[in-house]
């Protein structure tokens, strides 16, 4: 009879790391292991639908994408609850013919009318309208973007050859100040990144400290700014800084009786390094401890401040931008460990609970309606769509 | 009258060294779950945040030493010396923790005393500072003391006895916060979903399971080729022979600790699809339970009767 010893998977940043976890097993969140889950999954749960169509291997070989709800694939302002409500087509993967919103690439020419982008040796063609807008550090006309910027393009809703808005070298840095010298900031990210610099941009370092009044070693940091190189120029502060030392984490509020269906709180986003471009899925905060995620163990702190049930890798969670009504099902493809350290909220429509409940790819951020200079939104998700 | 305030003033000898070792035990068991003592509550947080860890260490040992010290010099041990010193220390230490936590008050008001770990992370408030007076004031009365001796063997005295340590117990409690924290906690169950379960008790439980027994025969491998978890549920999956052809059998393990409910299902490795269960375990099945469900049988699925029926259930992702 087999024995009781069990391998462990690893998170999908872990395959560089030299562990000494089964080559076999390093990486399995990749796109096959999240789809090869969901349907061994599906197959021993009882509540398959008998009308579904049965999955197939392609499936299971196919990237994971997301779809954005038809219904509300149009909404761009903050929607009353009574118009959510209405809005009940379910969210739902993409299927083969729907594509993402989302394009990145650098910029190879630009005109008032006409944005092309050179990406993997092929040019791509947008016609900007005059309601497009551009970030690069502050807002700009898009005809102002210059040749080599990298840009990450949403793109018109019901128009995939229309830009609807362009961010231009934008990057983000979270975690733990490790070390300061002048407005200079060395930023752990966890053991899977690599430190990060930052560097605070002259005419943002007063509008910084007063949403990071502490810049000292020890601190929380998230700020936004223009990507040069492996330098962040810090521009914005993407949050408050919690009052607390990122090892001194306030104790997270009891949950009494069940897990709630739906979960509130504030995602936010993170660029994509070490994951592919264009990867659609969530970093999450509450990882199953048992998984031994790299970034698990490197943060230290085993529970974040918003108390979530614990999921692993290829679980599906049902994303809900409060502030868009974009609604959609996206994997969880990695785990968030520093998001787990903020007990901040999010003011973008409303305030959100305490807590970052959802790491978003910058893909999935775009695709849900997010603006990405403002750095969250309030979410609503429920597991398992 | 004297007698009365005697006995008052013999009850605080015990009631303070409770108070300091509780105090301690309540710091030593959150650095024993959390591996750590938290520096982020009390008046640690007055300091620079590099000297907090260190202050909070020394907060825990000199609630130690002052409790243990009360304790045994209470009887005369040692001479008047030591007792008045371990007396008077006490008394000392509670006046700075009064003075610090009005400090911490008005500096920090969303910072907690610390004072007993975990249980005292609600904010400094009037019951909180007024506790710390009344510790430092029965210190006070103890200094000059005698040694204390065995209470007479006297129904009155001895009821005398507990019935100030009761008021003053109740008096403690009323300025306590941490009672009603500690009485939440006590009647506190987490929800499966939160609840941190070892892998290797859930393989228990499935290595013990009648599924286990029904389908083991079919792996190829002992070590399982993919494990993980969604909720209360935990899947583990072991390569699988089936008909010479590559299979996985996919076990969903409720995470209870005794008989949890387990599922099983087939899953030829190759293309994804549910695998009908070998013939010799349908057999068996059959013969066990003769109304089953063939249409389920053929879909590769197996239920243990023990299933919950309400959301436990593995969430269907619609592939």
């Amino acid at each position: 009879m087999p024995g009781v010893q069990a391998t462990f998977a690893c998170c999908d940043r872990c395959a560089h790391l030299g562990t000494d976890r089964p080559p076999a097993l390093a990486g399995t969140g990749s796109a096959p292991t999240v789809a090869r889950r969901r349907l061994l999954k599906a197959a021993v749960s009882r509540r398959i639908a008998d009308d579904q169509t049965p999955p197939t291997a392609a499936d299971a070989d196919s990237e994971p994408t997301v779809m954005v709800s038809a219904s509300s694939a149009t909404a761009s302002t903050p929607t009353s609850p009574a118009a959510r409500r209405a809005n009940t087509a379910p969210a739902g993967f993409a299927d083969v013919a729907q594509q993402p919103r989302t394009v990145w690439g650098t910029v190879y020419d630009v005109s008032p009318h006409v944005l092309v982008i050179g990406d993997v040796g092929r040019e791509q063609r947008f016609i900007l309208t005059p309601d497009a807008v551009a970030w690069r550090g502050h807002q700009l006309e898009p005809a102002a973007l210059g040749h080599g910027d990298n840009v990450v393009i949403r793109l018109h809703p019901g128009h995939r050859d229309v830009a609807d808005r362009i961010w231009a070298n934008i990057g983000r840095v979270t975690g733990v100040i490790t070390e300061r010298s002048g407005g200079t900031l060395t930023v752990d990210e966890g053991a899977t990144r690599g430190p990060q610099v930052i560097t605070l941009h002259p005419s943002a370092v007063g509008r910084i400290q007063v949403r990071f009044p502490t810049l000292e070693p020890g601190y929380l940091v998230d700020i936004i700014g223009l990507r040069e190189g492996e330098e962040l120029i810090g521009m914005i502060p993407a949050t408050s800084q919690p009052g607390y030392p990122a090892d001194s984490l306030p104790a997270a509020p009891l949950v009494s009786g069940r897990v709630p269906g739906t979960i509130s709180g504030s995602a936010i986003w993170h660029e994509p390094r070490g994951e592919p471009p264009g990867v659609l899925g969530v970093d999450y905060p509450a990882l199953d401890p048992e998984t031994g995620c790299a970034e698990d163990a490197a943060s230290g702190v085993r529970e974040g401040f918003a108390r979530l049930p614990y999921l692993a890798i290829g679980s599906v969670i049902s994303m809900r931008n409060e502030c868009t009504g974009l609604d959609c099902l996206v994997p969880v493809t990695g785990c968030a460990s520093i998001a787990r350290l903020f007990n901040d909220r999010c003011v973008t429509c409303g305030t959100s609970p305490r807590g970052r409940i959802a790491d978003l790819t910058l893909a999935s951020f775009v695709s849900l309606g997010g603006e990405l200079e403002r750095g969250c939104f309030n979410v609503t998700f429920t597991i398992g769509g | 009258m004297t007698v009365i305030l005697h006995a008052i003033r013999e009850v605080q000898i015990p009631l303070l060294a409770a108070m300091l070792l509780g105090a301690c035990a309540a710091k030593l068991a959150q650095v024993l779950k959390a591996g750590k003592l938290s520096s982020a509550f009390g008046p640690t947080a007055l300091f620079p945040a590099n000297i907090r860890r260190p202050v909070a260490f020394g907060i825990c040992v000199v609630e130690a030493a002052l409790g243990l010290g009360l304790i045994l010099t209470a009887g005369g041990t040692g001479g008047k010396v030591p007792a008045m010193a371990f007396r008077a220390g006490s008394c000392l230490f509670f006046i700075v923790a009064t003075c610090a936590l009005i400090e911490l008050r008005a500096s920090r008001p969303d910072v907690g005393c610390g004072c007993f770990g975990e249980l005292s992370t609600s904010p400094v408030n009037f019951r909180t500072i007024a506790r710390s007076a009344l510790f430092a004031v029965a210190a006070l009365v103890t200094i000059t003391l005698g040694p204390i001796g065995r209470p007479p063997v006297k129904a009155s005295a001895i009821a005398e006895l507990l019935g100030i340590l009761a008021a003053e117990l109740l008096v403690i409690g009323a300025l306590s916060p941490e009672i009603g924290e500690g009485l939440i906690r006590l009647g506190y169950s987490e929800p499966c979903e939160l609840q941190i379960v070892p892998s290797g008790r859930t393989l228990a439980a499935l290595h013990r399971s009648r599924q286990w027994r029904r389908h083991s025969r079919l792996i190829t491998s002992a070590v399982p080729a993919d494990i993980w978890r969604e909720l209360c549920w935990r899947y583990v999956v072991y390569p699988a022979s089936y008909d010479n052809r590559a299979a996985d059998l996919v076990f969903a393990i409720f995470l209870k600790h005794r008989r949890p409910a387990i599922r099983a299902a087939l899953v030829d490795a190759a293309t994804g699809q549910p695998l009908p269960w070998p013939s010799t375990t349908t057999r068996r099945r059959l013969r066990r339970s003769a109304p089953a469900p063939l249409a389920r049988l053929t879909e590769g699925l197996a239920a243990s009767p023990a299933t919950p029926v309400r959301a436990d259930l593995p969430i269907s992702t619609d592939v």
